[in-house]
């Protein structure tokens, strides 16, 4: 991830330098800037769905879905002790219901939990990002939005394909995994 | 019908943990109060990962790796006029919004690239921003498999959306 950040920022700095040069420091500040805004509207979504969350969690609802779901976890993830596969199985279900908001502190707290300290990604970790990275949406509320706006005749007619699309990744992704895992295994 | 989905789901919650004899409020204040913590400690993250963002677009790198790429992207069904979009979403959820909305003005929204380019967009998010946010309150330096596998899928994924478009 670093080297990918490091030597795409090389190459369009060079870029950069050699078309207007005068461009980079603002467009680094304006940057900063945009981040900014974006982080207070991200304290305001975090607020209320950690909020609500947490009431979901002391009146037990977050343990009865994630007895509900731990059978498949279990089997992707692998071992995990019960309040990370909790955290896990809220993490999965808000990010298939498309509440992208309330999945990331989830899914921030859930790795937390899986952190070993040891600087290198442990499997179940792996497996979460791959996962968050491939989340299917139910219903692709954005895209939806933005085509209304752009006048299209049949708006959600792509909820369809982007439903099958999406699971379809996200058993690619999983599959890949899980496929160099076992290779790993064998190895050993 | 959906949209009191959200909604009931809400009151149902609450109403469920006043049975369950849990103190709503205070409940719900605790909660919302990790929020500060959270959102500072990503921001140093996130802003790394958005100047990124921005230098690839503005120095016209995007653009020039899509050409690059897009005889390989035709190869496996994907058009080239999707290859910058598909070269962004892994890193900017915002930005393949914007190169989302230039197609459906340039394509036409109900247009095949228009279809094909919402489904990728919806189907999948962008992978440096979730690792990003994943990572920033662990210790972790190597992902190892993680990040290529999840560029694979979300190229596979591509590959998928347009073969699904055509043939729905």
């Amino acid at each position: 991830m670093s080297k990918i950040w490091f030597w795409l920022l090389i190459a369009s700095i060079c870029v950069l330098i050699y078309i207007n040069p005068e461009i980079i420091l603002p467009t680094m500040l304006s940057a900063s800037e945009e981040t900014l805004k974006l982080c207070l509207k991200l304290c305001a979504i975090y607020s209320v769905w950690l909020g609500l969350l947490n009431v979901m969690e002391d009146s037990g609802i977050n343990k009865k879905l994630s007895r509900l779901l731990s059978p498949i976890t279990r089997k992707i993830f692998g071992k995990m002790d019960d309040k990370t596969n909790e955290l896990v199985c809220m993490n999965i279900s808000c990010n298939i219901l498309g509440m992208g908001g309330a999945a990331t502190p989830l899914g921030m707290k859930a790795m937390q939990r899986m952190d070993d300290k040891s600087g290198t990604a442990t499997r179940p970790m792996k497996m979460l990002i791959i996962f968050a990275a491939t989340s299917m949406q139910i219903i692709p509320s954005t895209v939806i939005g933005l085509r209304i706006t752009a006048g299209s005749q049949s708006s959600s007619n792509i909820i369809l394909p982007t439903i099958i699309s999406a699971v379809l990744t996200a058993i690619l992704g999983m599959g890949l995994a899980l496929l160099i895992e076992r290779l790993k295994k064998r190895k050993k | 019908m959906s949209i009191y989905l959200l909604p009931l789901f809400i009151l149902l919650t609450f109403l469920y943990a006043k049975h369950k004899k849990v103190n709503v409020y205070t409940s719900f204040i605790s909660g919302a109060k990790q929020s500060m913590g959270v959102v500072v400690s990503i921001f140093p993250y996130l802003v790394t990962i958005m100047i990124l963002v921005s230098f690839i677009k503005i120095s016209g790198l995007a653009s020039l790796m899509a050409r690059g790429v897009s005889p390989v992207f035709n190869i496996m069904g994907i058009p080239s006029e999707l290859a910058e979009l598909v070269l962004l979403k892994p890193f900017s959820g915002n930005g393949s919004l914007a190169i989302l909305n230039d197609l459906f003005s340039t394509y036409g929204v109900d247009s095949y690239i228009g279809r094909s380019a919402s489904v990728i967009v919806g189907s999948c998010d962008t992978i440096f921003y979730v690792t990003t946010l994943y990572t920033s309150k662990t210790s972790i330096k190597k992902l190892g498999y993680a990040i290529p596998v999840g560029l694979i899928a979300t190229l596979g994924g591509a590959i998928i959306s347009c073969l699904v478009c055509r043939i729905i």
